[in-house]
C-alpha cells in the first residue's frame, strides 16, 4: 500500500513538473521571438530513500522531489527528469543526479503535540558516474519542506555555474481595482500568496530594497500622493516622503542608502534621488517636461528614465549627478517602465505598439533592440528583472485581467505566475 | 445659457449630471421607501411587546433633517456634498493631451463661477486617464492634467488655497471597456471632496 500511494504521489509529482514544458509547447503562451537554446544541464532526480517516518516522511520526500524538481526546471538551466517517467528518462542522456534519504519522524510519534524535525540528505552525483559534488544535511520541521528543497536547489545551481539559484526569491505587486489596490507578496514559483497593506487605497509601484528588508511604494493619504515603506518582517509603513503631487516610481540605489523618485513638487515630474529618510539629496533632470520611471544601474554610478521632452515618452541615460545624458531609444512612439538589468548590460522596457504595450530587451549601448511579446499578449506591462538576470516578470492582461506571467528572456519560455479574477500589476522581483 | 455652442462633450458631462441627480433622487427616494416598509411590519407585527421596539425606529429618518437645521440658512452645507451634486463638473482630455480645450475652459468657466458662489468649500482636482500606456506616465499623465484644471481655475479667479489635486492614472475609470467610448469618459478631470 505505501509503494502504491508513493507512485501515485510520484505521478502527481510529474504532472506539476510537466506544466512548465507543456505551456512552452502551446502557440498561444510560447512567445516565439526569442529563439536561443542555451545549454542545459541534464539531471535526474531521484526518489529519496525513505528510511524511517512512515506516511509523513514519505508527503514530505515527495514535496522535496517535486520542490527541487520544479525549482531546477523553472531556473531554466537544466532538462529535468524523474525515475519513473521512463519515457522522459529515455529521451535524456543524464549528467546530474540527485539522490538521498528522508529519516525519522515529521511529527512527534507520542502525540504530546511537540513537534520533531526530520532529518533529511540530500546529493548532487555525477551521472551515471556517482561522483559526489554536493551533500547537504537539512533538520527541517514539518512545515520547512518547501523552503529545505529551494535551498539544495539554489546550491546545485551554485556548484554548476557559480551563481546562486533564485528558488528562494518573490514577487511583491499589486492586487486589485478601482479604489483599492494592496501590495502583495508570493514566492517565485507561485507559492505562499500574502498580502502585504489593507488601508483601503491604492498602493502601487513597490521595489525591493536590495537586503530585501523593506519595499518601497507609492500609496494615498487622504488623497495625496506619498512614497512610503514596508518593513517585510514585521509589516509596519513608515512615510519616506510626501510632498505635493507625485510621490512615484522608487527605485533603490544598489547600497540600500538612497532611492530615485519623481517628484513634482517644482511643477513637472523631475528625477530625484532622496535618502531612505526622505531627505532630498540632489536633484537630477529640470526640464519643462515629464520626467518619470528612473531605475538604477547595478553599477549605481547611471540610471534609466523616461522622459517625453521630446513630446513623446522615450528613455534616457544619466549619470548619478545627473549630466552625461544620453537618449537610448529611437523606436517606437511611447516608451516606459524601464528596469536595467542586474548584469548591467541589458534594459528591459514597454513600449506602445497601436493600442498595446508590449516589452522590449535593448544593450544598454542602444542597440540590439528585440520585441519579447507581441498582441497575442494584448498588453505586457511593467517588467521586472530577477536577480538571475534571465528571467523577467511582468503583467500581461492576455486573459482580459491583469495577472503576472514570468518570462525566460533567453528561450521565450512564460510561465503564469498569479491566477484569479483580480487585476495584478507592477511586480517587483526580490533580491537572492 | 448657450444652447449651440455645446460640444457632445459637454453634453456627455451634463448626461452624467444628470444621471448623478437621478441617482441621488433614487437613493433618497428608497431611503423613504425602506423606513415605511420597516414601521409597516413592526406596526402589524404586535401589539404588547413591539411597542416598545418601534420608538426609537422614527427617529432615523429623523436625523437626517437635525443634519439640515444645523447650517441655519437656506442653502445646503456645500463642504459635506460632493462637487457634482453643486453642478462642478468633470472635464475631457483628448488621448495623450493635457491641454484644455475650449468645451473644457466653458466647463471650467461654470465651474469657477460654482466654487466663487460657495467661497468655503475645498475641492480636489483629480486627473484621471484611460487604460492605454503604462501605470507610471498615466500617473504623471494625469497630474498634467489636474494642474492644468487648477492653474486654469485660479486664472479665473478662484483661490488656489481652496483647490488640491492629485493623479489617480489609469486606476480609476469612469466607465469599463477598452473602446474609444470608455476611454474617452476616462480621459478627465474631477472633482472631489477631499
Amino acid at each position: 500500500m505505501r509503494q502504491a500511494s508513493r507512485a501515485l504521489l510520484a505521478v502527481a509529482a510529474l504532472l506539476v513538473v510537466a506544466v512548465p514544458t507543456l505551456a512552452q509547447g502551446q502557440p498561444d503562451v510560447s512567445i516565439g521571438i526569442v529563439k536561443e537554446t542555451a545549454e542545459k544541464f541534464d539531471v535526474l532526480v531521484g526518489t529519496l530513500d525513505v528510511l524511517s517516518g512512515g506516511m509523513p516522511a514519505v508527503d514530505a520526500a515527495t514535496a522535496i522531489e517535486r520542490t527541487v524538481a520544479r525549482d531546477l526546471e523553472y531556473s531554466g538551466l537544466f532538462r529535468v527528469g524523474m525515475l519513473e517517467s521512463q519515457a522522459e528518462t529515455d529521451s535524456l542522456r543524464f549528467t546530474y543526479a540527485i539522490r538521498g534519504s528522508v529519516e525519522g519522524p515529521v511529527r512527534d510519534a507520542d502525540q504530546t503535540g511537540e513537534v520533531v524535525p526530520t532529518t533529511i540528505s540530500l546529493d548532487l552525483v555525477t551521472y551515471p558516474g556517482g561522483q559526489l559534488l554536493l551533500n547537504k544535511r537539512y533538520r527541517p520541521l514539518p512545515e520547512q519542506m518547501r523552503i529545505t528543497a529551494h535551498h539544495f536547489a539554489n546550491q546545485v545551481v551554485e556548484i554548476l555555474t557559480g551563481e546562486p539559484g533564485i528558488a528562494m526569491t518573490r514577487i511583491v505587486f499589486s492586487r486589485g481595482s478601482g479604489d483599492r489596490r494592496d501590495l502583495w507578496v508570493v514566492d517565485y514559483d507561485g507559492e505562499n500568496l500574502m498580502r502585504l497593506t489593507s488601508n483601503r487605497t491604492l498602493n502601487l509601484c513597490p521595489d525591493w530594497k536590495p537586503d530585501g528588508t523593506e519595499v518601497a511604494f507609492t500609496s494615498y493619504h487622504r488623497g495625496m500622493q506619498g512614497l512610503y515603506s514596508l518593513d517585510t518582517a514585521t509589516g509596519e509603513v513608515r512615510q519616506i516622503i510626501a510632498q505635493e503631487g507625485l510621490n512615484l516610481g522608487a527605485s533603490w540605489h544598489p547600497d540600500g542608502r538612497e532611492l530615485l523618485i519623481s517628484l513634482s513638487r517644482a511643477g513637472d515630474p523631475e528625477i530625484y534621488r532622496v535618502s531612505a529618510d526622505g531627505d532630498i539629496v540632489r536633484r537630477l533632470t529640470a526640464m519643462r517636461s515629464i520626467e518619470i520611471s528612473p531605475s538604477w544601474s547595478p553599477s549605481g554610478r547611471e540610471l534609466v528614465f523616461t522622459s517625453d521632452m521630446t513630446g513623446t515618452p522615450q528613455l534616457y541615460v544619466l549619470d548619478d549627478v545627473g549630466s552625461a545624458r544620453r537618449r537610448l531609444t529611437w523606436e517606437g512612439r511611447y516608451n516606459d517602465s524601464a528596469e536595467w538589468s542586474p548584469s548591467g548590460e541589458q534594459i528591459v522596457y514597454a513600449t506602445r505598439e497601436g493600442n498595446l504595450t508590449q516589452l522590449v530587451l535593448i544593450r544598454a549601448t542602444g542597440e540590439a533592440r528585440k520585441l519579447l511579446t507581441d498582441r497575442r499578449w494584448r498588453n505586457c506591462e511593467d517588467p521586472s528583472w530577477a536577480p538571475d538576470g534571465r528571467h523577467v516578470v511582468f503583467a500581461s492582461d492576455r486573459t482580459g485581467t491583469f495577472k503576472l506571467y514570468v518570462m525566460d528572456v533567453l528561450e521565450g519560455g512564460v510561465r503564469q505566475l498569479t491566477f484569479g479574477d483580480e487585476p495584478d500589476i507592477t511586480p517587483a522581483w526580490s533580491p537572492r | 445659457m448657450k444652447g449651440y455652442g455645446r460640444t457632445p462633450r459637454t453634453m456627455m458631462s451634463l448626461l452624467l449630471l444628470v444621471g448623478t441627480i437621478t441617482w441621488i433622487m433614487l437613493v433618497a427616494g428608497c431611503g423613504g421607501g425602506e423606513t415605511e416598509v420597516e414601521t409597516d411590519p413592526t406596526a402589524t407585527g404586535g401589539e404588547t411587546e413591539p411597542a416598545v421596539e418601534t420608538v426609537p425606529e422614527p427617529i432615523e429618518p429623523e436625523e437626517p433633517m437635525e443634519g439640515a437645521g444645523m447650517g441655519d440658512r437656506d442653502v445646503p452645507d456645500y463642504s459635506t456634498m460632493e462637487p457634482v451634486e453643486y453642478g462642478v463638473e468633470d472635464v475631457f482630455f483628448a488621448f495623450d493631451e493635457y491641454d484644455l480645450d475650449e468645451s473644457a475652459m466653458a466647463t471650467l468657466a461654470r465651474n469657477a463661477r460654482i466654487l466663487k458662489e460657495h467661497d468655503d468649500v475645498v475641492i480636489l482636482v483629480e486627473g484621471h486617464c484611460d487604460e492605454r500606456g503604462t501605470v507610471q506616465y498615466n500617473l504623471a499623465l494625469g497630474e498634467k492634467r489636474a494642474k492644468a484644471v487648477r492653474d486654469y481655475l485660479i486664472s479665473l479667479g478662484v483661490p488656489s488655497n481652496r483647490l488640491r489635486f492629485t493623479s489617480y492614472g489609469e486606476s480609476r475609470p469612469f466607465a469599463m471597456g477598452s473602446n474609444e467610448r470608455a476611454w474617452a469618459q476616462n480621459r478627465r478631470a474631477h472633482f472631489a471632496r477631499p
